[in-house]
């Protein structure tokens, strides 16, 4: 790892790079925030602007997926869903460490969204009809087995969020690190740069080729994941904080299938 | 030679215990060359048969798209939400690759 991949640009001494990088993400989201409602007008313009449209799609999104019932939770996951794309894109930033390439911050967040949907159901519904939901529409000799099944499926959810938004991003991460090495100096274009004829010929070409294929298709790529991953965060949060809200109107009917 | 694909796999599993028997002393470890091949064979299994659930689930979603255009937004959320879960499974193993590679827990 170490051989492919350089430290971050800017480090602070005795902090881990993630929690450095973080912090960055908060400066950045906290100053758009901060100037974007110093002056709010009713006919906004600019930063305020930016900020309205993209927190309608927010809501677009939350009342496409909850229905009106789901705008009160539109500060979790709005929060979450920016704090995750500018993390995501902030690691594709040559020099710069995205902090969601670390499994501690992914975890963070995923045991965020999972401590609050229980909350919320455990107060929407109170504790009693809430744990019973576990149970599921299912005959009585059954219902011990179901609990664990649920209980365990429950468990795996912070787990699969926490694994997908960190796999897709170090994927990615480590895709582009080793191509930048098979470019580099001690790769293609230090083969260019290394004096004999066949090195500049295949090396230059191979050199423009995977620069072209870099700056082309897989800058693009890892644009498109992130936007992709914090969507499919904030959906599946969605899908967990609505889950627990509606439990009790489901009780008879139809067992929702647990979501992953 | 009736198995070719076996033989290989054969020969290319038996090579690093080769190389390493050659030069290592008695009793080192075989789990570091072959946790290696092992990551990449990991890697190389769940993204082909990612790719093959994904494909599936994909045809049938642009399939119901074709066929009710108006209900095309729902179908495609609904796909990247399955795309997701199915994705995460091939992360698993990329996780667990990447534990075998670079973390290397066990010696």
């Amino acid at each position: 790892m170490d051989v492919i991949e350089h430290a971050p640009i800017f480090r602070l001494p005795g902090i881990p790079d993630h929690v450095t990088y973080t912090w960055l993400v908060m400066i950045i989201l906290g100053g758009l925030a901060f100037v974007g409602s110093r002056n709010v007008a009713l006919v906004p313009r600019g930063v305020q602007n930016f900020l309205e449209v993209v927190l309608e799609q927010f809501l677009q999104m939350i009342d496409e997926v909850m229905g009106h019932e789901g705008r009160p939770y539109l500060p979790l996951i709005a929060t979450l869903g920016l704090f995750i794309l500018v993390g995501n894109l902030l690691s594709l930033v040559p020099g710069m460490n995205g902090p969601t390439t670390n499994l501690n911050t992914t975890a963070a967040c995923a045991l965020v969204v999972f401590f609050s949907y229980h909350w919320i159901g455990f107060r929407k519904h109170g504790a009693v009809t809430y744990l019973k939901h576990f149970m599921g529409p299912v005959p009585l000799a059954l219902k011990p087995l179901m609990f664990v099944i649920e209980i365990i499926s429950h468990l795996a959810r912070p787990l699969s969020l926490t694994l997908r938004l960190f796999g897709n991003m170090v994927g990615g991460h480590i895709l582009l690190a080793i191509i930048f090495f098979l470019m580099g100096l001690q790769g293609l274009i230090g083969w260019a740069l290394s004096g004999s004829a066949v090195g500049a010929v295949v090396g230059g070409i191979g050199g423009a080729v995977m620069i072209v294929f870099t700056v082309g298709f897989l800058y693009p790529l890892k644009i498109l994941v992130s936007f992709l991953q914090a969507f499919i965060f904030c959906m599946l949060t969605m899908l967990y904080i609505s889950g627990a809200v509606e439990e009790a109107e489901h009780h008879g009917g139809e067992h929702q299938p647990a979501h992953h | 030679m009736r198995r070719p694909l076996t033989l290989a796999a054969l020969v290319v599993l038996g090579i690093p215990g080769l190389a390493l028997a050659a030069d290592a002393p008695a009793g080192g470890s075989l789990i570091g060359p072959y946790s290696v091949l092992v990551a990449g064979f990991a890697m190389a299994f769940a993204a082909g048969l990612c790719a093959l659930g994904q494909g599936r689930a994909v045809a049938s979603a642009v399939d119901a798209m074709a066929r009710q255009p108006g209900a095309a937004a729902r179908i495609q959320t609904a796909m990247i939400i399955g795309l997701a879960l199915i994705e995460s499974l091939a992360i698993y193993v990329l996780v667990v690759a990447m534990i075998l590679l670079f973390v290397q827990p066990i010696k």
